[in-house]
């Protein structure tokens, strides 16, 4: 049967070659389109890991400038007191300039092993996890015991203690930084991973070590948790006590959940212009090949009713137009999977394989569906036609 | 002939309806968002506020320093502090003015306990003659007012509106922002924020910034506009530009290399800080490959349709063919009959483009930006058109003509 069914495409195969390109480019616009939906929509479904709502960032910068280290430390201290001393301030730490939700990142070279990994180096303070509820996946994280260790303490999240420690606990391993090859890192703990760069972000090997007292010159930026009832009025109170504290400084406050939309914005709005544009592809394409196949079937009256009047039923009429189509398809995609196969065996855009080939299942199955829904009324179109009426046209 | 060919056309799109609607909507459709995308980039590189002597101007925005052998290679790249355009840049002859500001910042300010964050931006006083602000009220800061260093902003008319609320006049007022107040001395209209190097919401003196002008290192915050007397004078000042960064001198022992153009509007736009390329190749390779795949499908679709529909009219042809009608002339009729429906799918299109653009418009997707179908637009809307029709046309009109007489006419 399906051998038949080839013959009859075959002798028609030019006037078919272009039904079959455009669905061969079809599939491999829904191949593209699957293809950043499911990345994208796997990336959100992973949990965001750490609490950005009722925090906020404080950017300042050029606050205060002095050799002296310790009247830098002091003039610090003074800040911190005098922000915990606000009543709605829960918790506060001074960050590197890589917050949450900020395009800003810090690379830095992780190796262990003489395996490198590229990572973004958080610098933070003790009172960074309670901030934004970061939970422990292993270890510890900061506490006094640093004081005295001999080695220069890092928590690392869970991404790069996979890429460098596998399977094995990474508590107690020394790792080395690129940035600063003198000093030794000993690993106490492991974080889960926390989507810093948004919900459709991919998580990159993180690293955390404390704020030396000397860097307090080269930062500009504080995290906040406020109660939940900290409005503009406070937050109006806040910025004063800031801007009268810091003279010298350009301040401003955002709000996590603000930063958190806004970045989500630079993923979101390019999804929903391409599926915009591919739903308007389709509907070309899917009447376009709704007005090809009822063409075709108008065409072949004499040959329906000819069948029809030798006995064929009418679901075998229209049974038979549906899988010429649907083969006609098939032969696409083929080709179109062949081309599509490519990306994870090349490994094109370092996408994880199993998004590409989920794309290609759901592209398929998008496909044969389109083009069945656009042959059924034309086949049973063909499958009422009455012997007698066709067969008298010609 | 035309007018016999335009009614033959117009007697076809009434025969199949549906197969009518088909190639008008393919059509219309993919010119409407071909449309919508020349009016956003028409928007965006050629919009000429406030930039009106974009033709006789060009934007330094960028200072690379780079150094060291291959394995201890070190590089920086960035906007430059006030010191190194004020000093280097302004040292050049030929531009007449010179405006130096800087990238925008945000700061916050809370008026009756709500909060509105301000991006402001530091300029000189040339900045006010090179760019061509339109002014609703007041004036713009002069030479006097930066020199001393005075409190004065020119403020855009949103911030006006989010601050004094519906006041008729504000000039003479005062507005606070980062805990120091600010007498308004003229309202700007807004700019979007696509225009980033023109984009602020208050524009202050450099002097009363608070970061501090003098650094005397070459990196900063700022960019330069360096504005010349005629068109004509502009490849001279770029000449003289380049001269002028090769013999400054390096900042620092770990750099050999100074980097650092003078670019027209768009490479400027454009310069993604890679000094290899300005990266406009890549925003034009990108622009085409899109419209080139976006594109592929429609006309895919549209040639289907059209082999489809002229199949039908088989016994036409043959009778043509019959009577001495050339190849070349049927085609050529099949092309123009084909022209015809494109250009009435671009009319559709023109129309739906602009209740899209009206729609964009009103959602203030970007604020301040306002699309509209300009010149170019339509231009490039007819090229489309023209290629769209064409192309679609002429592979189903040579199909045709090849055909063989007495099939043509046995297939009735």
């Amino acid at each position: 049967m399906v051998k038949h069914l080839f013959t009859l495409i075959w002798n028609k195969k030019k006037q078919n070659f272009l039904l079959m390109l455009e669905i061969l480019v079809s599939f491999l616009v829904m191949f593209a389109v699957f293809t950043l939906t499911v990345n994208d929509y796997q990336r959100y479904k992973k949990p965001m890991g750490f609490d950005y709502e009722d925090v906020w960032v404080i950017n300042y910068s050029n606050s205060f400038q002095t050799g002296n280290k310790d009247s830098l430390i002091r003039y610090y201290e003074t800040l911190r007191q005098l922000l915990k001393g606000l009543p709605s301030v829960k918790d506060m730490s001074f960050i590197s300039e890589n917050v949450p939700f900020s395009q800003t990142t810090d690379g830095d070279g992780v190796n262990y092993n003489k395996n490198e990994v590229q990572v973004e180096a958080f610098q933070v303070e003790d009172s960074y996890r309670n901030t934004l509820g970061i939970k422990m996946a292993e270890g510890r994280w900061f506490d006094s015991q640093d004081a005295v260790s001999k080695n220069k303490p890092v928590v690392i999240n869970t991404t790069l203690k996979e890429k460098l420690f596998g399977a094995e606990s990474a508590i107690g391993k020394d790792i080395g930084f690129s940035y600063n090859t003198k000093i030794k890192n000993t690993v106490i703990g492991v974080v889960q991973d926390a989507k810093v760069k948004g919900d459709y972000s991919l998580v990159s090997p993180a690293t955390y070590t404390k704020i030396d007292t000397d860097a307090f010159n080269r930062l500009g930026n504080i995290l906040i948790k406020v109660s939940p009832n900290a409005d503009a009025a406070f937050e109006g109170l806040l910025y004063k006590v800031l801007a009268n504290y810091m003279k010298n400084a350009d301040v401003e406050i955002e709000h996590l959940a603000n930063k958190r939309v806004s970045i989500n914005n630079f993923t979101l709005i390019p999804m929903i212009v391409l599926l915009l544009v591919g739903g308007f592809l389709i509907i070309n394409v899917a009447l376009g090949l709704f007005g090809v196949l009822w063409y075709n079937i108008n065409k072949r009256k004499g040959e329906i009713g000819l069948r029809r009047a030798i006995g064929a039923s009418g679901a075998a009429v229209s049974g038979q137009l549906v899988s010429e189509a649907l083969i006609i398809a098939s032969l696409s995609l083929a080709a179109g999977t062949f081309f599509a196969v490519q990306f994870p065996l090349l490994n094109v855009f370092d996408l994880p394989p199993n998004v590409y080939f989920l794309a290609i299942l759901f592209s398929i199955i998008f496909i044969y569906l389109l083009v069945l829904i656009c042959s059924l009324y034309p086949g049973r179109q063909a499958a009422a036609i009455y012997p007698a009426v066709a067969l008298h046209e010609d | 002939m035309l007018e016999n060919y335009f009614k033959i056309a117009m007697a076809i799109l009434k025969r199949r309806k549906f197969f009518t609607f088909i190639s008008l909507f393919g059509i219309s459709f993919t010119l409407t968002i071909l449309i919508v995308l020349t009016a956003f980039i028409d928007k965006i590189i050629a919009d000429n506020y406030p930039n009106a002597k974009n033709d006789r101007s060009l934007y330094v925005k960028n200072l690379e320093e780079r150094g060291g052998e291959k394995d201890h290679f070190s590089s920086a790249s960035g906007p430059m502090s006030f010191y190194f355009l004020d000093h280097f840049v302004g040292s050049l002859k030929t531009p007449i003015r010179i405006a130096i500001c800087s990238f925008y910042n945000s700061t916050n300010t809370y008026v009756n306990n709500k909060k509105i964050v301000i991006d402001y931006k530091y300029t000189n006083a040339a900045y006010w003659d090179a760019l061509d602000y339109e002014f609703l009220e007041g004036k713009p800061f002069d030479n006097q007012q930066v020199k001393s260093g005075d409190l004065v902003a020119v403020i855009s008319e949103d911030i006006k509106v989010k601050y004094f609320g519906d006041m008729a006049s504000v000039v003479g007022k005062y507005i606070e922002a980062d805990n120091v107040r600010y007498r308004v001395c003229g309202v700007v209209k807004n700019v979007p924020i696509t225009s980033y190097m023109f984009y602020g919401e208050m524009y202050l003196p450099y002097t009363v910034s608070k970061t501090g002008y003098k650094d005397q290192s070459y990196r900063g915050d700022y960019l330069a506009i360096l504005l010349a007397g005629s068109q004509a004078e502009v490849p001279k000042m770029q000449e003289e530009f380049d001269q002028m960064v090769r013999k400054i001198p390096m900042e620092s022992k770990s750099y050999d290399t100074i980097f650092c153009h003078a670019d027209s509007y768009l490479t400027g736009y454009l310069r993604t800080g890679n000094e290899a390329s300005s990266g406009m190749t890549y925003a034009i390779l990108a622009i085409a490959i899109f419209v080139i795949i976006f594109m592929l499908l429609p006309t895919l679709n549209l040639v289907n349709i059209n082999i489809t529909r002229i199949m039908e009219r088989s016994s036409e042809i043959g009778v043509r063919k019959a009577f001495g009608a050339s190849s070349k002339t049927l085609v050529y009729q099949f092309i123009v009959e084909n022209l015809i429906l494109t250009l009435l799918g671009g009319i559709i299109g023109f129309i739906l483009s602009a209740i899209i653009l009206l729609c964009i418009n009103n959602a203030d997707l970007i604020p301040n930006l306002h699309l509209s179908l300009s010149l170019t637009v339509f231009f490039v809307g007819m090229i489309t058109c023209l290629i769209f029709g064409l192309l679609s046309g002429v592979y189903p009109a040579w199909r045709m003509s090849k055909m063989n007489v007495i099939n043509a006419l046995k297939e009735q």
